[in-house]
């Protein structure tokens, strides 16, 4: 289903899509105040490109030697080309530890390679353990944002999920009451744990460490309470140095929420002595990614979700709609390159206002790359008729002055004098849940004309 | 298997090489009252910070913060309240029901409110996480003022596992409502000495 049809479907209830809207554009203005107290802002975001810039074109070498330090740090190094491979590696890790009950910290990567009903198929149980995934997964949903992954959930029905799951008292969705119980349930989770999983937030070449950032805590509860704990990261999550890190860490938490910081940022060098800590390192798409020089780029993400928030178009047409595993704008250049077939609706999911390309704290263009799969979609993937046939009309009036000139008369009279039910037909995508603005008698050609003869 | 195919991959993919940019960090310095920003942010990101004259007085503070804690852990030898005690060798699910621990930190960060502490400060990494509530001491002499300067004092360390910490444990899953005490510690306090 497009991009388009799904948002259609999640705009049927208008009061959540003005919560929606409202709440991340919340998260936006926080981004701002955040971003506006830091001086040097605008050199730090383009220091954090120029890094990733860096990165891309060195990336074997970086890996190679983040792979030799980690293993020097006792840590176990594996690398996996598809996801698939992933999921085997994992599997294979939990089992060889005989672990059978795991508890995973946020990872989209994870989502990325279905790895839950995979390791649940070889009978293993998966707790997610930040609390917005935590919501989806008893939901039996998947997050519909990278950083607020249950957003498109309201309070009421996190408290109906939680009696049924937890057995809590309805609290008409008090956030205290629920977040505290989820506390308490997973804790025993974390202390019945024989695994642990977390994401990947900078790996660092030079000291074969990596870094989890969380505000919950969760990632420490499982991995610091579990004998093995394994940490799933794509390949373009390298950073050269560690002094790095004060560039991206500025950034990343910001960009995300509007705190100066995570309120954990950990680093894990070694594993702590009985314990075992495996990296898993993943291509699935990537490395054919940067093969495209247009889209290279879009490797530079680190995942702060700031584009979604500022979209208008995500902010009005929910997570899900994007079928994804990134929603929102990066998402919509990130998964064409997966499968340009099943989301070649999603390029076409913005104004190109260029919003999340001015949030982006990496500084990729997405907006601009966003234009750029639309021109191959177009050559490669069918085109809806209504579409086509309007676009070809379209350029063939922009392309004639007279014809403009006219066409723009006739829809003038017919905006004036038509019969509403004529307006505000279905043809009329415009005049969806909006009235159209008042005709004024002239277009813009007469008004100056008759306007510069009357002021000289 | 894997690694050979990725590694090749990339080499054929990749653009010719971009030099690292040098950082200028000079571009970032502002005339800021370390310890004033430090106390402001500490507050913004939910922790709560004292000033104490003398660390002396520690004990009797913190019994004042947390009358009802009984099981405390110190990790200082400066505190006398700690009820059990835990080495390397202690198994981390006993720290389950842990009231208070109490640690050092090595310094603090004022753009932000962190604060810097290693597996130096507590024996079992679990424990800043797991105990209900945690108190930092650290030296108010101790502050720098980005996370740029804050590597420049980890660049040397031992390094096994360490994090910076800001403020408590800290979730706005649902509804975007701020709810303090997620999955980690429900308070934090900092005393600065």
């Amino acid at each position: 289903m497009s991009h388009s049809k799904k948002a259609a479907i999640f705009n049927k209830d208008e009061a959540k899509v003005n919560w929606h809207d409202k709440a991340l554009w919340y998260v936006r203005e926080k981004r701002d105040n955040a971003a506006h107290g830091v001086k040097g802002w605008e050199y730090l975001r383009d220091t954090a490109s120029k890094i990733k810039g860096n990165v891309l074109s060195n990336l074997d070498n970086y890996l190679i030697e983040f792979e030799a330090n980690a293993i020097k740090n006792n840590i176990k190094v594996h690398w996996a080309s598809n996801a698939e491979e992933h999921n085997k590696i994992v599997h294979k890790i939990l089992e060889e530890h005989n672990a059978k009950n795991v508890v995973k910290s946020k990872s989209m990567l994870t989502e990325e390679c279905h790895l839950n009903p995979f390791l649940e198929a070889k009978g293993i149980e998966v707790v997610d353990t930040d609390l917005g995934e935590y919501i989806v997964q008893i939901a039996e949903e998947t997050p519909s944002h990278i950083v607020l992954p249950a957003i498109h959930k309201t309070k009421e029905e996190v408290d109906e999920l939680f009696q049924e799951h937890l057995g809590t008292n309805p609290s008409n969705g008090n956030p205290e009451y629920l977040t505290n119980e989820a506390r308490k349930h997973l804790l025993n989770k974390f202390i019945e744990a024989d695994g642990a999983i977390t994401g990947v937030n900078f790996a660092i070449a030079e000291t074969g460490g990596i870094v989890v950032c969380t505000n919950e805590g969760n990632a420490d509860m499982g991995a610091h309470l579990a004998p093995v704990h394994i940490a799933c990261m794509g390949i373009e999550k390298i950073i050269p140095k560690e002094a790095d890190l004060g560039v991206f860490l500025r950034l990343l938490a910001r960009s995300a929420t509007g705190q100066p910081i995570t309120t954990y940022s950990s680093h894990f060098n070694k594993p702590a002595e009985g314990t075992e800590i495996h990296i898993v390192i993943v291509d699935n798409g990537r490395t054919e990614q940067l093969s495209r020089e247009d889209f290279r780029s879009s490797l530079h993400c680190i995942r702060c979700g700031a584009c979604m928030n500022t979209c208008p178009i995500y902010r009005r047409s929910g997570g899900h709609s994007y079928d994804a595993t990134i929603p929102g704008p990066i998402g919509s250049i990130l998964s064409p390159g997966k499968d340009l077939k099943k989301h070649s609706s999603l390029p076409f999911a913005s104004t190109l206002c260029g919003s999340c390309s001015n949030v982006c704290p990496v500084k990729i263009n997405i907006h601009e790359q966003l234009y750029k799969w639309r021109q191959i979609i177009v050559k490669e993937e069918s085109q809806p008729v209504v579409k086509k046939s309007i676009l070809k009309i379209t350029g063939k009036v922009l392309g004639n002055r007279t014809l403009y000139n006219l066409v723009g008369k006739s829809a003038r009279f017919m905006l004036k004098y038509a019969p509403r039910f004529m307006v505000y037909s279905k043809l009329n995508t415009w005049g969806k849940a909006r009235e159209l603005p008042e005709v004024k008698n002239e277009n813009f050609d007469t008004w100056y004309k008759i306007n510069r003869k009357n002021n000289g | 298997m894997g690694r050979d195919a990725i590694l090749k991959a990339i080499q054929k993919n990749k653009p010719s090489l971009i030099p690292l940019p040098e950082i200028n960090l000079d571009a970032f310095e502002e005339p800021i009252d370390l310890l004033e920003t430090f106390k402001e942010k500490v507050a913004l990101v939910g922790g709560r910070i004292i000033a104490l004259d003398a660390i002396k007085n520690i004990d009797s503070e913190i019994q004042k913060l947390y009358p009802n804690a009984s099981k405390i852990i110190s990790c200082i030898k400066e505190s006398n309240l700690g009820t059990i005690s835990i080495s390397e060798k202690t198994n981390p699910h006993e720290l389950e029901a842990v009231d208070l621990a109490i640690i050092n930190g090595e310094f603090g960060v004022a753009e932000n409110g962190a604060v810097w502490i290693s597996e130096d400060n507590f024996p079992i990494r679990v424990l800043p996480f797991i105990s209900n509530d945690l108190v930092i001491i650290l030296n108010k002499e101790k502050l720098c003022s980005n996370l740029h300067e804050a590597y420049k004092l980890i660049s040397e360390r031992n390094r096994t596992f360490g994090l910076f910490i800001s403020g408590p444990s800290k979730t706005a899953d649902i509804e975007q409502c701020l709810v303090i005490g997620a999955q980690g510690a429900m308070s934090l306090t900092i005393i600065l000495v």
